[in-house]
């Protein structure tokens, strides 16, 4: 039967292929159908918007001009209240004469560009040397650092959370902006490490040491051999690590929620699109044109990371 | 170009020796053949000479300094490798000058010396390409090409030749040997292929179990080996061994008496019992000839009346199966040898090429 194809097992493989691929893009189409769509149209199960409408990107992407809003008045008839505190005055009006329903979203990008490229910089540097020490060298306790840096995913993010930010607190770090920041970084990079080790270990053990050996005999220190043979030869796996830790990076938002929760300056793009979706600026648009920015650089990363994802990298090195 | 000493080398692993102590002399310019058996500790000596293993005590000396603690890099050795280890990401040009790029030497000499070498190993038409896009014997040549272009003092060879087919390893292994007359380096090549060790040494090294067996010229390996390990290990076929009880005047071999004044090649000389001596007897294939087509000399012993349990033709040469004191006995006549299985045949052995092994120790008496 092997190799036999019937026009129904066609049909079948097809349609369930169609199944699956519309299932996992459906939610994404979703996504850019409502961020396009105008406010009349969101009700229409249709994909496919009746007409194109842009103002949610150009709203977040700050390309419109800054709408001047008119108190309303009787909101101006409240503020007009002698007895009402001066404070409390500024504060409702600055609720309907500050541009805050502009949502910066070039400055959460930033910041999550920073977060997450940054730690994955970082996490990838680290992942290659632990990852070379643990399939390479001989040294003692290299089996149980091996096995155990997984160990760091059996406890989950929630249940750290406290502990970890309570550190931050005795320590002082939690106190300031930076000192937040570096408490997010490395828990990025801690996050991320042992995949990261685990990926590139395998992969590491897949290259001959041979190559290495060849390097050595041609004149290359251990660290030369590594840089000049093993790097390259490991291309597609360090981007994908790479791209693996940011894209973790990118997506995370409980410890940000928490380290970054007094920093709004700071926020990253999860932490603005969670308040985005709760403020009173959540109309569906927005909220759907927000999320297709945020997606938008994964895919990009992807499509660009794919290309250095070709296999057989290592053939023809070696023989047998 | 320098010579090697090696001085009481021992390595082990945990707590298994694999060289037990190895002393080596080898000249400037030679070219020294390390062999044995899977698991004798060749490699393990090579690979120490280079610097990619540190022995566990012993010195070893390269030229003029003592290089146990020197890394392989700056050793200034080439080495070919078992599986020729070519950058899979690098092309077959970039793969042979790799070492010079990474020593600076100017763009006119590196590409100077790229077409000397590329010529000579055929390679002009390769250095574009990935070693992926490569047979395995061009891949073989491009690891050598990697491997002579540097000048280094000494060239290493780990079982260069072992993935050929064999009729690309017998052109490589020529062409191996011109390599070296031309540049005449000190080499040291490692092999379990015993006519790769005949071909190509001017020193062979038989290693067993982690010892030198015996070290000479191939020829000297090949007449005069000093033990049964020796004398069956090099030689194809190998040399047969046969039960036989020394006395005084002969030696008796299931009944043939070879006389003992004849055995020019057996120092023994001592009075034996009337009980005789059992001794081991070894005896080339290619030291039988067919009576029919050569005449006995003074120095020639007839075994007569053998019969024949099987005959291999080989082209030039037949081998033929016979019994002698219990053992099958081969012998290597030539193809006028037109004999029949389960006939009987005449045949004369060269008395000066039987050596006697001590029935114990194995070793030469």
């Amino acid at each position: 039967m092997l190799g036999k194809r019937t026009l129904t097992g066609r049909i079948g493989f097809a349609l369930a292929i169609l199944l699956l691929v519309s299932f996992s893009l459906l939610p994404f189409a979703q996504i850019l159908s409502t961020s396009l769509k105008h406010q009349y149209d969101w009700g229409n199960p249709s994909l496919i918007p009746q007409t194109i409408n842009l103002d949610a990107y150009k709203e977040l992407l700050g390309l419109t001009e800054a709408k001047k809003v008119e108190i309303p008045a009787a909101i101006q008839k409240i503020l007009n209240n002698p007895k009402l505190p001066k404070d409390k005055k500024e504060a409702i009006a600055a609720k309907y004469t500050s541009n805050d329903n502009l949502f910066p979203f070039g400055k959460y990008m930033l910041n999550s560009i920073i977060f997450s490229v940054g730690a994955a910089t970082f996490s990838l540097v680290f992942s290659v040397m632990g990852a070379y020490s643990i399939s390479r060298l001989r040294f003692k306790g290299q089996v149980v650092i091996q096995r155990s840096v997984l160990f760091v995913y059996m406890v989950g993010g929630v249940l750290l959370m406290v502990p970890l930010y309570q550190m931050a607190m005795n320590i002082g770090l939690a106190s300031s902006l930076w000192g937040s920041a570096f408490c997010l970084f490395l828990i990025y990079i801690v996050q991320t490490l042992p995949v990261g080790m685990y990926m590139l270990g395998n992969y590491f053990r897949g290259i001959p040491f041979a190559l290495e050996e060849a390097a050595m005999m041609d004149g290359c220190s251990r660290k030369e051999a590594i840089i000049k043979v093993v790097l390259p030869l490991s291309l597609p796996m360090l981007a994908t690590v790479f791209i693996y830790c940011f894209i973790i990076g990118w997506n995370e938002y409980l410890f940000a929620s928490v380290f970054l929760k007094q920093y709004p300056e700071f926020h990253t793009l999860p932490l603005a699109l969670q308040e985005l979706f709760v403020s009173k600026n959540a109309i569906w648009d927005r909220i759907m044109a927000a999320s297709m920015l945020t997606l938008a650089p994964i895919v990009i990363c992807f499509l660009f990371a794919s290309r250095f994802m070709k296999g057989g990298k290592t053939d023809g090195g070696v023989k047998g | 170009m320098a010579a090697i000493t090696l001085k009481n080398i021992v390595k082990s692993y945990d707590k298994t020796q694999v060289v037990k102590g190895i002393d080596l002399e080898i000249d400037d310019g030679e070219f020294v053949v390390l062999v044995g058996p899977s698991g004798c500790g060749k490699s393990t000596t090579l690979r120490m000479i280079a610097g990619l293993e540190q022995p566990t005590s012993g010195d070893i000396i390269i030229g003029d300094r003592v290089v146990n603690n020197i890394e392989p890099q700056n050793r200034n050795i080439a080495m070919v490798f078992q599986n020729y280890a070519l950058y899979p990401h690098k092309s077959v040009k970039e793969n042979i000058v790799f070492a010079l790029r990474r020593l600076k030497v100017d763009n006119d000499e590196i590409e100077r010396r790229l077409s000397e070498i590329s010529e000579m190993l055929q390679l002009e038409e390769l250095l574009e390409r990935k070693p992926a896009d490569l047979s395995g014997g061009q891949r073989q040549r491009v690891a050598m090409g990697r491997a002579i272009i540097r000048e280094a003092d000494v060239f290493l060879f780990d079982e260069p030749l072992s993935n050929l087919d064999s009729k690309l390893r017998s052109h490589m292994r020529t062409e191996i040997g011109k390599i070296h007359n031309k540049f005449g380096r000190t080499s040291v090549y490692v092999t379990h292929d015993q006519v790769e060790a005949m071909t190509l040494a001017d020193k062979v090294v038989v290693l067993h179990d982690g010892y030198i067996a015996q070290s000479g010229t191939p020829m000297e390996i090949y007449l005069n080996p000093t033990n049964i390990f020796v004398a069956q290990f090099i030689g194809s076929p190998s040399m047969n061994i046969i039960e036989g009880t020394l006395f005084n005047d002969y030696l008796d071999i299931d009944g043939y008496h070879l006389p003992r004044n004849k055995l020019s090649n057996v120092a023994y000389q001592e009075t034996i019992s009337e009980a005789g001596l059992k001794v081991k007897v070894g005896i080339r294939p290619d030291f039988f000839n067919d009576k029919a087509f050569f005449s006995e000399t003074g120095i020639t012993f007839n075994f007569t009346g053998l019969t024949i349990d099987l005959i291999e033709p080989m082209g030039f040469d037949k081998e033929v199966l016979f019994n002698l004191a219990g053992s099958s006995v081969k012998a290597r006549l030539d193809l006028r040898s037109d004999i029949t299985l389960g006939a009987k045949i005449d045949l004369l052995v060269d008395l000066s090429r039987v050596l006697i092994f001590d029935h114990e120790t194995e070793q030469r008496l």
